[in-house]
């Protein structure tokens, strides 16, 4: 039987990078008079953006192309991810940027906090306070009275106002979009996964700037092609492909290397723990509580990011997710001079190899292409003592060609 | 059964030939240079040329290190880090730990009974404290390669090296020069920041495990292998050729194989 194959999203954006629809889409949505909100990370309170029919709009931070300017004013030694979202902003090229009305940022790091003072001109900004103690019992308080700020900020700016009910209403949107997005994750927890990272990233890109109505709905229709997929045995990669779980930093554009160096050595990637990865999608909103910003509030709290301490709430979520996908081994991706993930990474390893028992490769990187070798090395390796028969198994093949 | 193994590194390039009943044929070491791909080919052709054997003859090849991918005629590519464990397996059935210092990369990594990769550190992206970062130093010191290790073990006094940068600690060494301390001190200080920079990668790994093997170019140099000796405290042993050991265990591999 031939295995079936078509692209999930069939349009003009087909095999183009994801951030090309999602420009398209946020271009349509303001055409047709909404305002759009610039946005740096998953602690952003999508639902009361929401709520005033603005559209949310990621900030390009993943491309190395501008950080040679970015560098001009920033130190070297800091974050890529920080230092492209400068550089894209200096150098005009970010078209999010471009589109955006306002700018939302969270004081998730010292280098981002610092960053925002320095694009203070170029638009309106306003930096969230997030509490880094996330189990204070006056941290939920904090982080409500926060997002009340940023309501207000927004209402202010758009001259809008919103309601508790609509709130509500795109609560139970978000909703139902994590729980169509963790159907489509559960084809990928089919050994061999049917459906690939590029793939999910097309979705991760769009559900950004789309509603979470409109996304179930794609997904639906997205749902029928993988199922058709599997029935008729088409499969990601090879068959005996060992699988591989990422975590870390949020990876995206020239950082994807990691994932193109992972499927040349002979993997799979079964999981993707961070931030541009299944974070966003790991519980649901509490509905109906008649307080939905403190619904919003408990829920964005609980995003296990390393700025938080102590952050137990990782390790338990990779645990979730080694048991859900069941990676042959782990890689953590670390963005050069990202302390928190890079000093958390110790814990990590130590946790994936003790509890679980499985192989653990931490890789520090940047967005340039200069260790692409030493990390095929790296990877090559974690890969051949994963399952030494593996490469016998592939040396017996290109013998029988 | 004849198999080969090549491992084409960022320096030198190895090519080694294995006989199942007679063990090492031959082998050749060869400097990269700028085209890894003839020098591979140049590596092979060579180490056929004394039993004169054709390319033919051989049953499997199996290619290594950083230019892998460059052997047309290898059946297949497998990294360094798997292959130096299957060499040194061969050669001492009883080593745990290696310390791997190549050209540009340092590998610490620990095997099992079997030769098998149980878990690997390797160095961030920069060549500080590899086999390059000695050829700066010894540039700087204008002193031959092949001798810094035994002019190191005529050393006085402690002469401490900070930095491991190969830039900032090519300057180092300048001004230390500058200040009149003696060659045979300052080549020790290097050596010691190697071995410091080393013991980072073992103590990562939960500390050494006897039996302790060196191999990679770096291990021919006494005073870096002396240096490592006295941080762990337990004799390194270390084959007669080093260089090869990755190409040996590549062999092997084909071995397997073919």
């Amino acid at each position: 039987m031939k295995s079936y194959f078509k692209p999930l999203i069939e349009d003009e954006f087909t095999g183009e990078p994801p951030s090309k629809r999602l420009i398209a889409h946020i271009q349509r949505e303001r055409v047709m008079g909404k305002g759009v909100v610039g946005i740096y990370c998953g602690y952003a309170p999508y639902e009361v953006i929401r709520s005033l029919d603005l559209v949310p709009a990621t900030l390009c931070a993943f491309s190395n192309k501008p950080i040679e300017e970015a560098e001009v004013i920033l130190p070297a030694n800091l974050c890529p991810l920080i230092k492209s979202s400068f550089g894209f902003i200096k150098t005009d090229t970010c078209p999010f940027f471009g589109l955006s009305d306002v700018v939302i940022g969270e004081t998730t790091c010292d280098g981002k906090k610092k960053m925002f003072e320095l694009i203070l001109d170029y638009k309106p900004i306003h930096v969230m306070d997030l509490p880094q103690l996330p189990d204070e019992p006056d941290a939920v308080d904090h982080w409500e009275n926060m997002i009340y700020k940023v309501k207000q900020f927004l209402e202010e700016k758009f001259h809008k106002t919103t309601t508790d009910e609509r709130i509500e209403e795109e609560i139970k949107n978000t909703n139902k979009e994590i729980k169509k997005m963790n159907e489509v994750f559960d084809y990928l927890a089919i050994d061999p996964p049917v459906v690939g990272w590029e793939e999910l990233y097309d979705l991760f890109f769009l559900s950004l700037g789309s509603s979470g109505d409109e996304m179930a709905r794609l997904i639906d229709e997205i749902l029928m092609k993988l199922e058709k997929r599997k029935q008729s045995g088409f499969y990601y990669g090879r068959e005996d492909a060992i699988r591989v779980m990422v975590t870390g930093c949020p990876i995206a554009g020239d950082a994807t290397k990691v994932f193109r160096i992972i499927e040349e050595s002979g993997g799979i990637i079964v999981a993707l723990e961070a931030c541009s990865g299944m974070k966003p999608y790991m519980s649901l909103i509490e509905e109906d509580t008649g307080n939905p910003i403190r619904a919003i509030a408990k829920h964005y709290l609980k995003i296990p990011c390393s700025c938080m301490t102590p952050n137990n709430r990782r390790l338990e979520w990779i645990d979730t997710l080694i048991e859900r996908f069941r990676p042959d081994a782990v890689v953590d991706v670390i963005l050069q001079a990202c302390h928190s993930y890079n000093i958390e990474s110790y814990k990590v390893g130590e946790h994936i190899r003790k509890k679980h028992g499985l192989p653990f490769l931490k890789i520090e990187t940047d967005y340039s292409q200069s260790d692409v070798g030493q990390i095929k090395t790296r990877m090559g390796a974690l890969l051949e003592l994963c399952d030494e028969g593996l490469i016998f198994k592939k040396a017996a093949r290109i013998k029988a060609m | 059964m004849l198999v080969a193994g090549i491992d084409i590194g960022s320096i030198t390039t190895e090519a080694l030939l294995f006989d199942n009943d007679k063990g090492i044929v031959g082998y050749t070491i060869l400097q990269t240079g700028s085209d890894s791909k003839k020098t591979a080919e140049m590596a092979l052709e060579k180490v056929l040329a004394f039993p004169s054997k054709q390319i033919s003859d051989i049953s499997y090849i199996v290619a290594t290190g950083c230019g892998r991918k460059r052997a047309n005629f290898a059946q297949q590519a497998i990294t360094e880090i798997t292959c130096i464990a299957k060499g040194v397996n061969y050669l001492f059935p009883e080593a745990r730990t290696i310390i791997d210092i190549g050209g540009q990369d340092t590998k610490v990594i620990r095997v099992d009974e079997k030769g098998r990769v149980v878990e690997f550190e390797m160095n961030d992206k920069c060549a500080a404290g590899t086999g390059r970062f000695i050829e700066v130093m010894a540039k700087a010191l204008n002193v031959d390669l092949d001798k810094i290790g035994d002019i190191s073990l005529q050393h006085k006094k402690e002469v401490t090296i900070s930095s491991i940068c190969t830039v900032f600690a090519e300057s180092e060494v300048i001004s230390l020069v500058s200040e009149g301390e003696a060659l045979e001190d300052i080549l020790y200080g290097i050596h010691k920041a190697i071995s410091d920079r080393t013991m980072g990668l073992i103590t990562r790994l939960g500390g050494p495990q006897p039996e302790i093997i060196m191999a990679g170019g770096v291990a021919k140099n006494i005073g870096v292998v002396k240096a490592l000796e006295k941080a762990l405290n337990a004799q390194i042993k270390i084959y007669v050729e080093p260089q090869i050991v990755g190409a040996l265990g590549a062999a092997m591999l084909a071995l397997e194989k073919a």
